[in-house]
């Protein structure tokens, strides 16, 4: 192969590649944008792009309707209290897993990540089967239990990971220093593995705002999260109310994404133990 | 200076200490949780799982007699369908989003500037915070049966509801989830790979697309293999991707654990299933482990 | 009690591993000691040891005439600068000097004060306000000498001081953390694996090998009176010549090299010995020039190659016999030393450091 045949199959490998990461992007994006448009669409049926009209008429429906506005607020209560337990027990946990080494740590630390192996479905019906043996049939209860089992998981992971980044030699100069162990750790420890702790939530108040695999099995009749009571209604009529409530669901990523941004930032962000192999 | 001591030594520690007494006490309200709200209600899908089931009744009787029979009936042509379903549709996934991160993430890397990178990181994420109810909606609305690439569709004689559609629209929700984390995945092997090692195979005369073949991706296999079944673990379990965008004719192994407790009511066979279910992705991952290079404990 | 660390027969074990075996030590108040020795040797066990990191298997440990064997770390007031300084990331330069007079219970009112005269004795003035990674490798290291004088420790421990800097700034750092160190007249040691660092900073040495403490004296007694070949070999490049005594005369013996050549060293007591000859204490000349004066051993041998180093050279002779020895010159204008000269070799009986060689199984030394 000579130097301009070589050349030649660079330029148009190099391009075919430049090519497919367009087509990547655009695959992932297109159907974002398509929807963000959907839901302002003054028409009342699903017709082709572009609509002639823009209206805020599907987020005046879905407002209105009551389904939403139960499952909403069920769903942030949730979130919100998973990821307060979360925080806490994972963040002892975490700390605790972090202590020197000890027998069986490796077993508790797999022991602390398993719910991620294991299918949310499953864990959701056997959730199912077990609070219903043991007498408890209360929505919201059930509810909290499932999603603090399926995040939980990940805020052990974050913060172990920048417990496990930082200088332990930190902790050493404190104690040297005269302050004791809590104190080390309220004022060394805490404040470095905080990225890890917020991490932890955003994720932990992500996948609890969004589940369906486990929440599906155990809600109650007044008792239901936004995506179950969503998907339901999926399920029954396709109606470009949903795109208004993805619209409002897109803006709640966002929103987290910016809390990672501000606290933590994305290039620390990968060093936190979520996306390692 | 004496060799042998004048006092007599302590018994030398262990070299791994028992757990001391604040590291149990940080640790117990998680293992209290894990044990009950994860480990308890495990076990008592196993014991479900061997109950005799009785048409017309919510869930076994406690005194039922254990059986093996929820298993047994599993071996059907129809389960075994969901199995190969779920797993076809899985593997396809996983490899076409590998082969799509890899690419993807190699740029963000090698070839993006710090600005570049960080916007296409943090969309990268953004889109891992996806919702997934968002991200079906998303690609029903736009890919969909009555979605708006509908009448392109028609025009190029492809029919939106026809089987292999439907199933090709399943995969594509498992590529729109498995991409961003599999790129994510990737971003640190291919950080990993001394960009240096490419520059000396071209300087030694290869093109760079024959560098990439012999050297990048050789070294990136160990991070290649675990990102894919990552992404097939993930995929094997998903939910709502084939609830939504399968419309029934597409069912994965979650969504007949669910038919089987919502509709049928036969608790003792989902509780089989999920079992299988839960076998197949430990096997996935024990794979991941195996595969995985050993690496220090540290980051 | 005028000994500020008393060491009292001190092991530490790890699993099977003895670290530190049976060591006992004691600094004088305001002396500064080095403890120096290959890693792996025990030394970071010991300050360890001393800072409360690690509780010994057995012995005793005073500071200041009190015994803090089973003291925690901030119960006793030892200051610890850190290898690679370890400040805090999250505070600035003054909360990092700061940190241990809030927790050693100084009066509130006087810690801005105190931190402004650190930061000046360290010459650091006006960079309170900065983050710790807004600094050079110097200025930290700086700081970190700040943070662990400021709580005015009994004693001070240096853990490889000046081993995170380049080779540079670490002599100009030397100097200043000497005078640092004499301006608070506190009582220090300096723990390292350099033997430069621990020479120009102890006033006395302690040098360490396999847990144990194998010599301790002046910087130039363990430099020019190795009492072993490990010790001979650690502290800096030697020549070493295996040699017979054939006759002993007052003060001094003759001896027969295993390459043939006949040396005066001073007087010892085995027959068979190593002869140690530092490089820098043997002086070439022309071939055929007459025996240098006061050269008792001299003899002719051939320059087999030449490294410059800038000030100094560093010039391999051969002589008859095979016997190869390292010779330090000033890098002078013109004295023609090259490649395949022939030359004279002198050096005085006072440079021949002479142990038995039953010394030589000693345990390898790694340098």
């Amino acid at each position: 192969m000579n130097g301009t045949a070589k050349r030649r199959s660079d330029q148009v490998l190099g391009g075919a590649m430049i090519a497919m990461l367009a087509l990547v992007l655009a695959f992932l994006v297109t159907p974002l944008l398509v929807t963000c448009l959907l839901a302002f669409d003054a028409r009342s049926f699903l017709g082709p792009l572009p609509p002639p009209a823009l209206s805020l008429r599907w987020f005046e429906k879905l407002v209105s309707l009551d389904y939403v506005a139960t499952g909403l607020a069920t769903s942030l209560k949730i979130a919100v209290l998973t990821t307060v337990i979360d925080v806490l027990v994972g963040t002892a946990a975490a700390v605790a897993l972090d202590r020197g080494s000890f027998r069986g740590r490796g077993l508790l630390m797999a022991a602390f990540l398993s719910p991620l192996i294991v299918p949310a479905v499953v864990i959701g019906f056997a959730l199912l089967l077990f609070l219903s043996r043991i007498g408890i049939v209360d929505g919201f209860t059930r509810l909290l239990c499932g999603h603090v089992v399926i995040t939980l998981p990940y805020v052990v992971r974050t913060v172990l990971a920048s417990l496990t980044g930082r200088d332990r030699r930190l902790t050493e100069a404190a104690l040297v220093l005269g302050a004791t162990e809590s104190q080390a750790f309220w004022t060394i420890t805490l404040p470095l593995i905080r990225s890890g702790m917020v991490t932890g939530a955003v994720f932990a108040f992500a996948v609890s705002l969004d589940d369906v695999a486990v929440s599906m099995f155990l809600t109650d009749p007044t008792t239901y999260t936004l995506p179950v009571a969503l998907v339901s209604n999926m399920r029954a009529s396709f109606d470009l109310t949903i795109a208004a409530a993805a619209v409002l669901l897109m803006a709640v990523s966002a929103l987290l994404i910016l809390v990672l941004e501000r606290f933590v930032g994305f290039d620390r962000l990968l060093g936190q133990g979520l996306f390692r192999s | 200076m004496s060799a042998v001591t004048a006092i007599p030594l302590r018994k030398p520690a262990s070299a791994v200490p028992a757990l001391g007494r604040t590291t149990l006490l940080l640790l117990a309200p998680g293992l209290l949780l894990l044990f009950v709200i994860f480990a308890l209600p495990l076990l008592g899908l196993a014991l479900e799982s061997l109950k005799q089931y009785v048409p017309g009744r919510v869930g076994s009787a406690t005194d039922a007699p254990l059986t093996l029979e929820n298993y047994r009936e599993l071996a059907t042509p129809s389960f075994a369908g969901v199995l190969y379903e779920t797993f076809k549709l899985s593997a396809a996934a996983a490899l076409t989003g590998l082969l799509a991160a890899f690419p993807l993430a190699y740029c963000i890397v090698r070839r993006f500037s710090p600005r570049q990178r960080a916007a296409c990181i943090g969309l990268l994420v953004m889109l891992v915070l996806l919702s997934m109810l968002v991200r079906t909606y998303a690609l029903e609305l736009a890919f969909g049966s009555v979605g708006i690439a509908r009448p392109l569709l028609l025009a190029l004689g492809i029919s939106p509801t026809s089987r292999w559609y439907i199933e090709t629209l399943v995969g594509a929700g498992l590529l729109h989830a498995i991409v961003p984390i599999c790129t994510l995945t990737l971003l640190g092997t291919i950080q990993n790979i001394d960009p240096r090692l490419c520059d000396a195979a071209q300087s030694l005369g290869a093109p760079a697309w024959k560098a990439h073949l012999g050297i990048t991706v050789p070294l990136a296999l160990p991070g290649l293999v675990s990102a894919f079944l990552i992404a097939m673990t993930f995929a094997i379990s998903a939910f709502v991707i084939p609830m939504v965008l399968g419309k029934g004719r597409v069912l994965f192994l979650s969504n007949t654990i669910y038919t089987r407790f919502s509709d049928v009511a036969n608790y003792p066979s989902g509780a089989a299933v999920s079992i299988v279910m839960l076998v197949i992705s430990l096997l996935a991952l024990s794979l991941v482990s195996l595969v995985r290079p050993r690496k220090g404990a540290g980051s | 009690m005028n000994n500020a660390v008393e060491f009292h027969g001190i092991s530490r074990r790890f699993g099977g591993v003895t670290a530190v075996d049976d060591v006992s030590f004691s600094i004088a108040a305001g002396e500064t000691v080095a403890l120096l020795g290959p890693s792996g040797c025990g030394k970071t066990t010991i300050l360890r040891v001393i800072a409360g990191f690690e509780r010994p298997d057995a012995g005793t440990v005073s500071i200041g005439g009190r015994n803090v064997t089973a003291l925690k770390p901030y119960e006793r007031n030892v200051g610890l600068l850190f290898q690679h300084y370890a400040l805090f990331p999250h505070m600035t330069v003054a909360e990092n000097i700061a940190y241990g007079l809030r927790h050693r219970g100084a009066d509130k009112r006087e810690i801005p004060d105190r931190v402004e005269a650190m930061l000046a004795l360290v010459r650091l003035q006006g960079f309170g306000a900065r983050r710790p990674h807004q600094l050079s490798g110097g200025q930290q290291q700086r700081v970190a000498l700040a943070r662990a004088l400021a709580t005015r420790p009994s004693l001070i421990l240096l853990d490889e001081p000046l081993s995170a800097l380049d080779a540079k700034l670490r002599q100009e750092l030397r100097a200043e953390l000497k005078q640092v160190l004499a301006a608070v007249n506190s009582t220090a040691m300096v723990v390292t694996h350099d033997q430069e660092e621990a020479m120009s900073l102890g006033e006395r040495v302690f040098l360490m090998q396999s847990g144990r403490i194998v010599q301790v004296g002046t910087p130039s007694d363990v430099y020019g009176r190795p009492d072993t070949r490990f010790a001979a070999d650690f502290m800096g490049r030697t020549n070493w010549i295996e040699a017979q005594v054939t006759r002993r005369e007052t003060g001094f013996a003759r001896a027969t090299s295993r390459s043939g050549l006949s040396l005066m060293v001073p007087d010892c007591s085995s027959d068979a010995i190593d002869i140690c000859v530092r490089p820098e204490n043997i002086v070439l000349s022309a071939a055929d020039a007459a025996d240098p004066d006061g050269m008792a051993n001299s003899a002719k041998g051939r320059i087999l190659n030449v490294a410059l180093l800038g000030a100094t050279r560093q010039i391999l002779v051969e002589m008859p016999g095979g016997q190869q020895l390292l010779v330090m010159q000033a890098n002078r204008v013109g004295d023609g030393l090259d490649p395949g000269k022939a030359v004279r070799i002198g050096f005085p009986v006072a440079a021949c450091i002479t142990m038995p060689a039953s010394n030589r199984a000693a345990p390898n030394a790694s340098i």
